[in-house]
């Protein structure tokens, strides 16, 4: 199927929040969801971006029936290792369930390696749910290391009241 | 950045073949136009100052991320202090330090990465209200570097 992986604009937010809540679903958690359009708007597209994007559209013929063309994203920040350096993590990878299995996956995944590479990063990384046997299939078919099986670094996490209380001396 | 201080982080994470990083990297990548990471280091005065002569005698290395679930957050990547210096406080006030940054800058989380078998830092962690995300919800962390990470790239569509 032919498609096109563009840099994303302020003007696709809408299309990517739609696609962040369809992802939201695929991982059972809509619930979890609290970001808007505006909140990636202003993330997003201001002078020091939290994030970048890549999507993926599709030409008019292709459209979902309820005629979407912009089918697939990728959202990825730039992190740091102190052994290894630059490198680049990607947040998000999501095509919607109608165009898997013609390679826009892979094509996004590899634009963002393309990015990362490009700006002089070491390591793409990103996390998976380890009963997502699906997503994890495909990432060990392109060849990736699961580090948390591997050398066993869990992913630990501090918000909410925990976090505001770290925060006092 | 003190160089002796991130080279002792690699030795006690069982891995000195792995830091790669000078500290010209660390001086081109964290105090450029956009830093790929902010640092907070903890100094002790003179007469306090470690047998090898250094008055840096902690850090904390952190960088911003993003939740397309929760928006803006942090990411702790390296917590150290010198093991003649640990006892005191130093780490706490390291985190509570990256804790008010993260507030300032409006973010929610605050994450970072433990390894499984160091429970001193997981018990740290857990004092501090930290959930292990891996073993509650089954994240895994995934990485492409060397030639996976080239070879991903060869399969990139042409612009």
């Amino acid at each position: 199927m032919e498609f096109t992986i563009r840099a994303a604009n302020v003007d696709d937010c809408k299309d990517i929040e739609r696609m962040i809540m369809e992802l939201a679903e695929c991982e059972k958690a809509i619930d979890e969801v609290k970001i808007t359009k505006r909140d990636l708007e202003q993330d997003g597209f201001s002078k020091n971006p939290f994030f970048h994007g890549i999507i993926v559209e599709v030409p008019e013929r292709h459209k979902t029936k309820e005629g979407h063309t912009k089918v697939g994203y990728a959202l990825y920040f730039f992190s740091y290792s102190s052994f290894k350096g630059r490198a680049v993590f990607m947040e998000d990878l999501y095509v919607m369930p109608e165009f898997r299995g013609k390679g826009i996956g892979k094509a996004l995944m590899s634009k963002v390696a393309q990015l990362g590479l490009a700006a002089g990063c070491q390591q793409l990384n990103f996390t998976v749910l380890d009963w997502n046997k699906p997503s994890l299939d495909f990432y060990f078919s392109q060849g990736c290391t699961d580090i948390t099986a591997e050398k066993g670094y869990h992913y630990m996490c501090c918000k909410g009241e925990a976090l505001e209380h770290l925060a006092q001396p | 950045m003190n160089y002796k201080i991130r080279a002792e982080l690699a030795v006690f994470e069982k891995m000195p073949d792995q830091a790669k990083i000078s500290h010209e990297e660390l001086e081109r990548d964290g105090f450029c136009q956009n830093p790929f990471f902010e640092c907070l280091v903890a100094e002790v005065s003179d007469e306090h100052r470690s047998k090898d002569g250094h008055t840096v005698v902690g850090y904390g290395l952190y960088y911003y991320t993003y939740s397309t679930w929760k928006g803006r957050s942090v990411y702790l990547e390296d917590l150290y202090v010198m093991p003649e210096f640990r006892g005191n406080g130093i780490g706490k006030g390291l985190m509570c330090k990256v804790a008010k940054v993260t507030a300032e800058k409006q973010c929610v989380r605050l994450q970072l990465a433990v390894l499984d078998w160091n429970s001193p830092a997981r018990d740290f962690y857990a004092a501090k209200g930290a959930q292990d995300l891996t073993d509650s919800e089954g994240w895994h962390f995934i990485r492409f570097d060397g030639l996976s990470l080239d070879n991903l790239v060869k399969d990139a569509p042409k612009d």
